[in-house]
């Protein structure tokens, strides 16, 4: 046998570049030829021919054949994405050379998006090493998005260093601090992407200046704020994506830009811009929703809920002469007025906390007894019944809402009580307990009694009623609960039941938002915006309605002040709505992602 | 890669890896994993090291892969309702059993259930592990003897196989491959040798009756055929796409000039210089990772091929 010819020794490097003409250099791995030798040399170890062959077929099924078509379809079983969102990544990745402005409207799913982009860059082996910042609130659930639905292992960035994983999540305010930031600042990052990027559009901030140095090659940004309304912050997110794409700092005032909120050459700027954002708008992508039914229940207290009613507010009045209150404890009195409302379970808690604070003696811990032993008499519960008798006329699933944990026990024991199976659910619990709560909902009870809404993403399209046993004073809490029924994928209608008690400060606050700043009917994504200038100029809105309330005892004043209050909510949704007429927003949607050339 | 493909893919892998297969029907596979399968597919190197130093018995997992959710949870709702209709009697005794020796009566093993499809993480392990374990083979193909005489021997060409995966990359990318086998003999190159080898019946053992002629190729010799047979070929293709590449990529070298020039130039003083000038290198390095086109030439597995006839 002459197998073993003469090993000449291999003098040839791991591997060889040479061009293959004027535009291209072809380089050859070559780290396999010496392994081979070696295995030669030492008569194996070797390998299966049928392991060799499953390699190989792996290699022929996992190859990326063409330029064009999105790979990663193939992959994701567990999505169907909407036209829009394939549009969307295909011209992404096909045509913006993986850098982009993802901009859709609130509610289109620009994570899926995100998601469908991420993967096929991973299909194709473009991207390995990728980090995702976003608010700390959404960590979790991006992560949890991207392993069930793209099977990306996408790891959060705990405390101790994770940093080599290849897919990371993080918070920007932990990636930027030290000994974080070093690390980060070392790596090129295939991908990065940026959730909620609005937020890094003041050049001057450290987040800013951090998302500046990172190494990229594709670099998405999210956000739903149509940035365009301020010329100067879309220059700046542009500039860390694209810099140049809208011109120098100078050109670019001179070209575009008459004051901060009007540009000039608006067709060139609305090209220039079509280059690097795509917004998806609800009414372009032909995304349907089912419509909302809002009905308002005012409901008549008994006497002795009157009774009560009137005895806590003349407390919290009196309370709030005090001269030497402080804004909080004015918050506190005001949410004793609101909780009264709701159930004297709820008001019973808060007024044994504040005796448990106040001195032994002090008259005001007579008052308090005096108080409980009012909600001692109250024997009707007119809340309560009203909700039985919803549930019980429909015999369909149900959510009630409600600000209150005492408000939820209450009423978990009254639905036992009446036979409906009921669950909870709240922000306290860890994430496997909600994971249960949710599942005993979707498959056995009738009833999820919740007092969280927001941050954590629950999905409800399963059910499409929903109850608001008391009012969030903060619009967007609102908008939140109905959002967690009222999205993509819901089939039916949705039913939303307002409670509100006549002659309270409820019904106060639901003329508020349902008559004079028409929320229910606002589109999805103008809210956040309204209040967002709303909230610049006059601090929070729960602070302002607290206000208004102890400063406007008589009934006239207090109607007058909150008219006052919602003309300048709608005034900011006027000016919001001609800038979306006025500025690029409404060019760049739909059209410049349907004309994607496959 | 559909369903059933998955399925054969697995099933044959967990074959090679000598794993004993507990249960299976056409959309499940319940396995008890070998050694050897346990170490690529678990990831537990700090029990299988404490295994080695302390010559324990290993105990490897087992995982139950299904192909077919739908069709499977059938199956299960089936077999639940049938062990629903267990004789009372049975239950009782069970029960009884369980209370008096606080132990279940049937053993309890912890069996892993998986959803196994085409982009799942578990099978795109598999897919790295056949890649780390069939790489480099040296096989004969099995001869017919029958009609042979004792003392005839055939001759065999001995031919150095190699799947190459050509990658067209940009800021986009395109893949092929490449299955070349180079006969040491003649150094002839022949191309679509893979689909050649597998209509082969191949063996690790050189069959009784055969020589090897001798090679008058070196190894290092047919490399270089294959890798300036790679090149001539794809020399005749079409490379607009490289030159919209490099177009793109001199458009924004050019775009980011035009946004960094004036800053440079309005600097108060040098230490921002510096810090512009720093930025716009990382800016320009990051447009080159992004663009350039290049093509980047692999090597999935090779081999050496004992094939019959002289080539």
């Amino acid at each position: 046998m002459n197998i073993h010819q003469s090993f000449e020794t291999n003098k040839s490097a791991e591997s060889i570049n040479k061009p293959i003409n004027q535009d291209v250099t072809i380089s050859f791995d070559r780290s396999w030829f010496g392994e081979l030798l070696s295995h030669i040399e030492h008569n194996g170890p070797w390998h299966q021919w049928s392991m060799f062959q499953l390699a190989m077929e792996a290699e022929q099924a996992s190859l990326v054949k063409d330029f064009d078509q999105l790979q990663c379809l193939s992959k994701l079983p567990h999505i169907e994405p909407m036209d829009h969102q394939l549009q969307t990544a295909k011209k992404v990745v096909h045509e913006m050379g993986g850098r982009a402005i993802l901009a859709d409207e609130v509610g289109l799913g620009k994570t899926i998006e995100a998601g469908l982009i991420l993967k096929e860059y991973m299909v194709r082996g473009l991207a390995k090493r990728v980090l995702i910042l976003v608010p700390a609130s959404l960590v979790l659930q991006w992560v949890r998005e991207l392993n069930s639905k793209f099977s990306i292992q996408a790891v959060a960035q705990r405390k101790n260093y994770t940093w080599d994983a290849e897919v990371i999540v993080a918070s920007i305010d932990t990636a930027k601090r030290e000994p974080h930031r070093e690390q980060i600042l070392a790596t090129d990052y295939d991908l990065i992407i940026i959730d909620e990027a609005h937020k890094l559009k003041n050049k001057k901030t450290t987040n800013y200046q951090f998302a500046l140095q990172l190494s990229k090659k594709y670099c998405l940004l999210l956000t739903a704020t149509p940035v365009q309304n301020d010329l100067e912050e879309l220059f700046n997110l542009i500039s860390l994506l694209k810099p140049g794409q809208l011109g120098g700092q100078s050109e670019f005032n001179s070209t575009f830009v008459v004051d901060k909120r009007m540009p000039k050459n608006e067709q060139l700027l609305q090209d220039a811009l079509a280059k690097v954002m795509i917004r998806n708008t609800r009414q372009d992508s032909a995304v349907s929703f089912t419509k909302r039914h809002v009905q308002n229940i005012i409901l008549e207290l008994s006497d002795d809920e009157k009774n009560l009613y009137e005895e806590v507010t003349r407390f919290v009045h009196e309370q709030a002469q005090d001269s030497t209150i402080d804004i909080s404890s004015l918050l506190s009195l005001v949410t004793l007025q609101r909780e009264v409302c709701s159930s004297r379970d709820a008001v019973f808690l808060t007024l044994i906390n504040m005796f448990k604070k106040t001195e032994e003696g002090s008259r005001i811990r007579d008052m308090i007894w005096a108080l409980v032993d009012h909600i001692k008499r109250v024997k009707s519960n007119t809340k309560s019944e009203q909700v039985l008798q919803l549930i019980k006329s429909k015999n369909e699933k149900f959510i009630i809402f409600t600000e209150y944990r005492a408000t939820q026990e209450h009423l978990l024991h009254f639905l036992q009580e009446h036979n409906i199976t009921a669950v909870s659910y709240s922000g306290g619990m860890n994430r496997g307990k909600k994971d249960w709560m949710m599942d005993l909902f979707k498959g056995r009870a009738q009833v999820l009694i919740a007092t969280e809404a927001g941050g954590e993403g629950i999905n409800l399209q399963f059910c499409h009623n929903i109850i608001n046993y008391d009012l969030p004073w903060n619009p967007m809490r609102v908008e939140q609960r109905i959002g967690r029924v009222h999205r993509l994928g819901q089939q039916h209608d949705v039913y939303i039941y307002n409670l509100c008690t006549k002659g309270t400060i409820e019904q106060h606050i639901l003329n508020l938002l349902h008559e004079k700043i028409n929320m229910f009917e606002l589109v999805i994504g103008e809210l956040d915006v309204i209040l967002e200038k709303l909230e610049q100029d006059e601090g929070s809105i729960e602070q302002q309605l607290a206000k208004l309330l102890i400063q406007n005892k008589d009934e006239q004043q207090l109607n007058d002040a909150l008219a006052k209050l919602g003309s300048s909510i709608r005034q900011h949704a006027k000016q919001e709505q001609t800038h979306n007429r006025l500025k690029p927003s409404t060019a760049i949607n739909h059209s410049s992602t349907k004309g994607v050339q496959l | 890669m559909i369903v059933k493909d998955v399925y054969q893919y697995v099933e044959r892998y967990l074959e090679a890896m000598q794993c004993e297969i507990i249960e299976k029907s056409s959309y499940h596979i319940k396995v008890k994993l070998s050694a050897a399968a346990d170490k690529e597919l678990t990831n537990r190197p700090f029990y299988w090291s404490f295994i080695e130093r302390s010559s324990e018995k290993p105990e490897t997992l087992s995982f139950c892969f299904i192909f077919d959710q739908e069709k499977y949870e059938q199956h299960k709702k089936l077999e639940e309702e049938s062990q629903a209709a267990l004789s009372k009697e049975e239950k009782l005794a069970e029960s009884i059993l369980e209370r008096t020796f606080g132990v279940p009566a049937k053993p309890l093993s912890r069996v892993l259930q998986e959803h196994l499809y085409f982009g799942s993480p578990r099978l795109e392990q598999i897919f790295q592990s056949t890649k780390q374990n069939g790489s480099y083979v040296y096989l004969f193909e099995e001869t017919r003897i029958a009609g042979l005489h004792p003392l005839e021997s055939k001759a065999y060409t001995a031919w150095l196989g190699i799947n190459y995966r050509v990658e067209y990359c940009c800021d986009r990318k395109r893949e092929e491959i490449y299955s070349l086998g180079i006969s040491l003999v003649t150094g002839y190159v022949m191309e679509q040798f893979y689909e050649k080898l597998i209509r082969k019946r191949l063996s690790p053992k050189l069959p009784s009756n055969v020589h090897i002629a001798k090679h008058a190729i070196t190894y290092n010799k047919a490399l270089t055929l294959a890798e300036q047979y790679i090149e001539r070929k794809l020399k005749q293709y079409d490379y607009s796409w490289a030159k919209e590449a490099n177009e793109r990529l001199k458009e924004e070298l050019a775009r980011i000039n035009h946004y960094y020039e004036p800053l440079l130039q309005q600097a108060v003083d040098e230490e921002q210089q510096f810090k512009i000038k720093q930025q716009f290198e990382q800016r320009k390095e990051e447009i080159r990772w992004q663009f350039e086109p290049r093509i980047k030439v692999t090597v999935t597995n090779c081999g050496l091929f004992h094939l019959e006839g002289i080539d």
